[in-house]
């Protein structure tokens, strides 16, 4: 991968919305056929972020590539590559499924050649056949999703961008959103991607962006981010058992500053040699020893705006 | 500059197709309004208030009877009402509640596309509506019910255009503004409403005070201009006056409506 040129990167991306600095100075890279995930607590700027990545906001500051050409100087160009998949249903109301498709090719310039084909194909491929002729009102949460992706497809983009895919889905419908991202990403599409679920971005990114109050906290493949922000291990013990103010103790003096509390938990993140040093320490302690997960670093994150 | 350009390229054009895609859709109920709403009003002002002034309205040191002074108002009122409905509810709709802006604004069309799709739906579908109107007026002609200068008819459809265009650039600063759909009431019965009526659209403006003010009143030059034109087959002097004032209504309504729905829309 890391031979290929990027498809799309973004350097220093700065945003201030209403005075307030929202996005300050991320950068990230995604390939073809590759799933950036880019994730973070709520305010953390990851849809302000995408909003800038796909052209529906300017920049303050910084500078957006799509293979190597600045996207400023033929936003029009660049945005004939892109597909996106907003957060909220924008499908429109007034028209079909078909038609929605096929409005949404009209959207652009050169036209999609063959569109009647391509939207069969999509409704084919997405499952949407049986529903061709109804509203998009008609449909479930899980086919609506599916339209939206299949409407942000329907020009054949080079480049998706998918804002909480899956948000409000049930479990069935969430494992077939990914199956189909599985499947655009095998077609060489690049995909970036913002969720709340951690097992979704563990499962479908290949690489993942993090992103605390406007800034890049974190940046590689899902294993390489939680071994670098939280360590290998997590340890899992009782908040209120007598060792409390001992474990407190060891925290301090270690500079792992406030452990994770989780339903009346502590969830402390350690390295190994950290892990070795604290079963030292406590030998008569009763605990639980499990790998991070992204769950963790979310809330890891998190803390500052929840203390 | 660079706004205006807007107005020709094909991102609007494709904004106007999608309007133009609805509208056609619900086309049997669509053009209800344009046939029956002149009908009615020629019926309730014409023929029901028209009965009380028997001797007629004086207009220009001339008498005219009131239902061949309501018919070119009516146009000018048909004009106003429906491009300024059109961009205030049309798209406030379009903007808050089907997020049809923000599904376009994902694609390759920009914010000034959707503005000036907005204002150009707007102003082909009033001039479709006042060309339907005009044709109930020839009717109405035919069967003896208005004395009107009919050859003019086909120069008043350009000049339909342009001024629904501007009126709809002022409706879309409304929509812009108000934060929810309840607070239309304030444009429409502060602004909307009190202009459609005072200015000279079905009674001349005898009070000093409102002739004054209706100088800079692009409806009452419309309303005018068109009356002069269909009733006297000159109006240039209010459609001079007409043409400044949709002039600098676009120059500066337009840029407004893009700053404000850049905020609105974009929250940038």
């Amino acid at each position: 991968m890391s031979g290929m040129p990027p498809l799309l990167e973004a350097h220093g991306l700065v945003k201030r919305l209403g005075g307030r600095l929202v996005v300050d100075g991320v950068d990230l890279v995604c390939h073809g056929g590759q799933v950036l995930g880019l994730l973070g607590p709520n305010g953390a700027g990851k849809t302000t972020t995408l909003r800038m990545l796909y052209g529906f906001l300017s920049a303050d500051a910084g500078v957006i590539r799509f293979e190597g050409a600045d996207v400023s100087r033929q936003l029009s160009r660049f945005k004939r590559q892109l597909g996106v998949c907003t957060q909220e249903d924008t499908f429109d109301g007034d028209f079909t499924v078909r038609e929605n498709l096929e409005i949404a090719a009209s959207y652009f310039r050169p036209r999609p050649p063959a569109v009647g084909r391509r939207v069969d194909e999509l409704l084919e491929r997405f499952a949407l056949a049986t529903y061709a002729g109804d509203k998009p009102e008609a449909l479930s949460g899980g086919f609506r999703r599916r339209l939206m992706i299949a409407r942000a497809l329907v020009h054949r983009p080079r480049m998706l961008f998918l804002d909480e895919p899956t948000t409000g889905l049930d479990p069935q419908a969430r494992v077939a959103v990914w199956d189909l991202v599985n499947g655009l990403r095998a077609d060489g599409l690049g995909i970036v991607l913002t969720t709340h679920y951690m097992d979704e971005a563990e499962r479908l990114s290949d690489v993942l962006t993090v992103l605390a109050q406007g800034k890049v906290a974190a940046h590689g493949t899902p294993k390489s981010v939680l071994g670098d922000m939280l360590g290998e291990h997590v340890v899992v013990l009782p908040a209120d058992g007598a060792s409390r103010p001992a474990v407190a103790t060891w925290l301090d003096a270690h500079g792992l500053g406030e452990p994770l509390t989780v339903l009346g938990a502590w969830h402390l993140p350690l390295s190994g040699e950290q892990l070795a040093d604290f079963a030292h320490a406590f030998p008569a302690l009763r605990y639980e020893v499990r790998p991070p997960n992204l769950d963790d670093l979310f809330l890891k994150l998190a803390l500052p705006c929840t203390a | 500059m660079h706004g205006l350009r807007a107005a020709i390229e094909w991102q609007s054009r494709a904004v106007v197709g999608r309007h133009l895609r609805v509208y056609l859709k619900n086309w049997h109920t669509s053009f209800l309004p344009p046939v029956l709403e002149p009908i009615t009003l020629l019926l309730a002002f014409g023929l029901g208030l028209g009965a009380y002034m028997s001797s007629g309205i004086e207009w220009h040191g001339r008498s005219v009877g009131y239902m061949n002074f309501v018919a070119p108002g009516m146009l000018a009122y048909a004009t106003f009402m429906t491009a300024i409905f059109q961009s205030l509810f049309g798209a406030f709709i379009r903007m808050r509640y089907q997020r049809t802006w923000e599904g376009q604004l994902t694609t390759q069309i920009e914010l000034r596309h959707v503005v000036w799709g907005e204002i150009l739906w707007a102003a082909l579908l009033t001039t479709t509506y006042v060309a339907i109107v005009g044709l109930v007026l020839s009717v109405c002609q035919a069967v003896g019910l208005l004395q009107l200068e009919l050859a003019f008819l086909p120069v008043v459809i350009p000049i339909v255009f342009v001024a629904a265009s501007a009126f709809a650039a002022l409706g879309l600063c409304f929509t812009a503004l108000v934060p929810t759909i309840d607070h239309m009431n304030l444009p429409i019965f502060l602004v909307i409403l009190p202009l459609g009526f005072v200015s000279a659209t079905y009674f001349p403006l005898g009070h000093p005070v409102l002739a004054a003010i209706s100088i800079a009143n692009p409806l009452y030059h419309l309303a005018e201009g068109l009356r002069g034109l269909l009733l006297a087959g000159d109006g240039t002097g209010h459609l001079a006056g007409l043409a400044a004032l949709l002039a600098v209504m676009l120059a500066v309504l337009v840029p407004l409506d893009m700053r404000l729905l850049r905020k609105r829309v974009l929250g940038d």
